[in-house]
């Protein structure tokens, strides 16, 4: 599918030299796609993304037949991490604790992300606590922490309450989160600042309404997680100014889960797809926004929920995310537009550096 | 809890029964909620005709006139009266080869099914009208239909139309296809309890933990299913042997009646004067008895065994889910002499570690390109979603199936061919799969699969190339109806 047109030297300057990929087409940050494209890699960044025109002087080209793109942001991940390290069965407030700790970028449902075109997964905590700590945003190749205090996740559903062990109730919850936040420390404080974005961990409906009741009140910014039809209540949630990380979509999933994206996108939510691997299969990611794009939502709003809406949601915008210039040089050559599902992975740069390649798969 | 399955199939085939002689009796009415009249005319115009997969036409049109196609070709005239519909691309609706849509939840996980269980007797053609809506927007307007989808013997199967509002008669499209049987699926935790979920708000109990087994319970799967065959076959053949004998038997009768005929007077006057005899002796007359006199017995009546011998004979093709290679090896090799069987593998997760028998032995193999997390059934722990191009590759025939799990998976039927395709397959034999080499496999290619003359009128109006994003689905024609526009919510 591609090749790699080694001019003469490139032995001797082999690390230092620029990389530029021509590709028939490219997915841009905002879901544009941009044709005749050329992306220039240097030092692991990318220096320059535009249309025509020729490869740079004294850089290695490479010629793809399909298109490119930044590669994938998967929310709300479990991969990369000893699943016991997520959760803590005893303690219901770990407002210190932070995922970057259990990290183990070796686990291989990571290189099952990068083999799906991801290349940043916002690793979190388990929703069985108030208080889970914060989510670390781990790179699917390399091993490198872009992120190690993503979000600081609070649990406002059922689950992130047992019955064994204080607090048992919604309204006892509240009250401890009260208390929390008074005089916060740490995460906390951070979170109460607003320098740290919060993950509202919810299910229902009513959580949804209380997440939202308790951000107003104690003005938290972040996003709502795991509610399949929050969208239905995408004026509110608009109002709120919160994102929404949405729970994985997949195959049979109901048509009013997907409307209610729908809602999201049509109220100007940012919103981006939780992925939950290895729980559930990394190809799930870009099927949610398939199913979504069915189901009728633009071409370019699926593209930005799986890039750059999600970046900024783990708060990564600045490094990545996009196929743009001074970025981080993750990207994906496809074989077709990556919103087809036909098209498939072909290769997957990660900081600059090969990280994976589909021949003789 | 639920209602078992021969009180449902009581009920349901006598409402068949009625509304299919009710249908024959008055063709032009008696459609519950059928929102077109059959007699409708219809006119279609495509800028590229799919007629079959590699036959494409460019600006070609479609007569469908009472449920079939009744013209193909380029430069048709309009029917007098004809409704008239265009799209930039038409073809073959989908055929789901291994769904649930369209039956009764409780017939779909009834556990006490046997060979002679017949899926179109649990038909409900009532349910899921959203469902069914959003499938025939999906462009899937068949599905192939089990009841016991997780019992080891599953039953006969039933092809289905999918569109809310028809009669049940139409709404079969096939009340016999293909025997369905299963073989390994154990869970992860065997010991661990039944668990239960909600399926089309009816609990059931979950496939993966009602299969706790061991090694031994897999080899006594395979066992299970090549006994049952044979049991078919040999019911089958004292069938045959039966007919034969009567045969013999009733050229016997002929022969001695003839024989009998011929010495009719002195044979009268013998009996006549034996029955005298008898009676100055006082002794009881007896007629005499012929050895023809013992008409040949026919077998027991067996209603699985009848569906079983059909099996046997390669009438009805068997559809067995497996997919581990222990599991499909020792299948293979158990069913190999019997030489009229059509086999079909459903699943198939480690089936390329059999491609080379299942590529000599003809058998397809029916794919569900499962996004397989952490926590399934174990037998899937080889699903890999390229194992539908990989197959192909080696010769295989391969189908695409929803996986007879959930009534609202075929739905997202192309989705699974389009990610079988993102993971090396060809688009081109995808849409085969899904139209022509499903219908072929399941023996109704003679009325769908393909949009040529005489068959059932199954058609996708689309607006851009199938299995794609822009290939959206504009109209959808079913039973030569046009039963999904653009207006349709």
């Amino acid at each position: 599918m591609f090749t790699i047109l080694i001019a003469s030297g490139l032995l001797a300057a082999a690390p230092e030299r620029p990389l530029a990929i021509h590709a028939d087409k490219a997915r841009l940050a905002d879901g544009k796609v941009l044709e005749d494209a050329w992306v220039v890699i240097e030092d692991g960044k990318i220096s320059s993304v535009r249309s025509g025109g020729e490869a740079p002087e004294d850089s290695a080209v490479l010629r793809h037949t399909g298109w490119i793109s930044s590669g994938l942001v998967a929310l709300h991940a479990y991969a990369g991490t000893p699943r016991a390290e997520l959760r803590d069965t005893t303690r219901t407030m770990l407002p210190e604790a932070r995922i970057a700790w259990a990290l183990d970028p070796a686990r291989p449902e990571v290189a099952d992300c990068l083999r799906e075109g991801i290349t940043s997964l916002l690793v979190t905590p388990a929703r069985q606590s108030l208080v889970g700590g914060a989510g670390a945003v781990l790179k699917t190749a390399g091993g490198t922490i872009v992120s190690r205090e993503a979000q600081l996740s609070l649990g406002f559903a059922a689950m992130s309450y047992v019955s064994n062990r204080y607090p048992t109730s919604f309204q006892a919850g509240l009250a401890e989160l009260e208390r929390l936040l008074e005089k916060p420390s740490g995460l906390l404080e951070k979170a109460k600042e607003g320098e740290l974005p919060v993950l509202f961990e919810v299910s229902e409906r009513s959580d949804v309404m209380r997440a939202l009741a308790f951000a107003k009140q104690q003005e938290l910014r972040g996003a709502l997680s795991g509610a399949e039809w929050t969208g239905e209540l995408a004026k509110s949630v608009k109002e709120s100014g919160l994102s929404v990380v949405l729970p994985p979509i997949g195959l049979g999933e109901e048509r009013r889960a997907l409307r209610a994206v729908l809602s999201l996108a049509q109220e100007g939510v940012p919103f981006g797809f939780g992925l939950d691997a290895p729980l559930s299969h990394p190809a799930s990611l870009r099927l949610a926004a398939a199913l979504c794009v069915r189901e009728g939502l633009a071409a370019d709003q699926a593209w930005r929920a799986l890039s750059s809406e999600a970046a900024r949601i783990a708060g990564v915008e600045a490094q990545l995310g996009a196929l743009a210039e001074g970025q981080q040089a993750d990207v994906v050559l496809w074989s077709g537009d990556p919103l087809e599902l036909t098209s498939s992975v072909q290769a997957v740069y990660v900081d600059g550096r090969r990280a994976y390649t589909a021949e003789g798969r | 809890m639920t209602p078992s399955l021969p009180g449902l199939v009581l009920g349901l085939s006598a409402s068949i029964l009625s509304s299919a002689c009710a249908t024959a009796a008055s063709p032009a009415k008696a459609r519950p909620g059928g929102e077109q009249p059959a007699t409708e005319v219809l006119f279609v115009r495509a800028e590229r005709l799919i007629v079959r997969p590699g036959v494409e036409l460019e600006g070609a049109q479609v007569v469908v006139r009472d449920g079939r196609i009744a013209a193909v070709g380029k430069d048709l005239a309009v029917p007098e009266g004809a409704r008239e519909l265009a799209a930039p691309y038409v073809c073959a609706a989908y055929l789901d080869p291994w769904g649930a849509l369209g039956l009764a939840a409780d017939a779909r996980v009834d556990s006490a099914t046997t060979a002679g269980t017949r899926a179109a007797d649990g038909v409900d053609t009532y349910g899921n009208k959203e469902l069914r809506l959003e499938t025939l927007r999906a462009g899937v307007t068949c599905v192939r239909v089990q009841a016991g989808a997780s019992a080891r013997v599953s039953g006969l199967g039933a092809v289905l139309r999918v569109a809310p509002g028809l009669s049940p008669a139409e709404a079969i499209l096939a009340a016999e296809s293909a025997l369905a049987m299963s073989v390994g699926l154990s869970a992860n935790a065997p010991n661990q309890g039944p668990s239960f979920d909600f399926v089309d708000g009816q609990l059931v109990q979950r496939e993966s933990s009602a299969r706790g087994m061991d090694l031994f319970d897999r080899v006594g799967d395979i066992d299970r299913v090549v006994t049952a065959i044979e049991g078919g076959r040999s019911y089958l053949q004292s069938k045959i042997e039966h007919k034969h004998e009567l045969a013999e038997w009733q050229k016997k009768i002929t022969e001695k009646e003839t024989e009998l005929d011929k010495e009719f007077k002195k044979a009268k006057k013998d009996r006549e004067k034996e029955e005298k005899d008898a009676k100055e002796k006082g002794k009881k007359f007896e007629e005499k008895k012929y050895k023809e006199d013992k008409r040949p017995q026919p077998p027991r009546y067996d209603e699985d065994n009848e569906v079983l011998g059909r099996v046997a004979n390669g009438e009805l093709p068997l559809v067995v889910q497996v997919h581990r290679t222990a599991e499909l090896r020792g299948l293979l090799a158990a069913t190999a002499k019997h030489d009229r069987l059509r086999l079909l593998v459903a699943g198939g997760s480690e089936a390329m570690n059999c491609s080379a028998t299942l590529v000599e032995r003809g058998v397809p193999v029916i794919v569900m390109p499962a996004l397989v997390g952490e926590g399934a059934v174990d037998e899937l722990d080889g699903a890999d979603l390229t194992l539908a191009a990989r197959l192909a590759k080696a010769g295989v025939e391969v189908l695409i199936g929803s996986g007879g799990g959930s009534a609202a998976a075929s739905r997202d039927l192309p989705l699974l061919a389009q990610i079988a395709v993102g993971n090396g397959w060809t688009r081109e034999a995808a849409f085969a799969a899904l139209t022509v080499g499903a219908a072929r496999a399941l023996d109704v290619e003679r009325s769908i699969g393909t949009v040529e003359r005489g068959k059932s009128a199954e058609l996708l109006l689309l607006e851009g190339e199938p299995l794609t994003n822009a290939g959206r689905v504009k109209y959808v024609i079913s039973a030569g109806r046009v039963v999904l526009t653009p207006e349709t919510k």
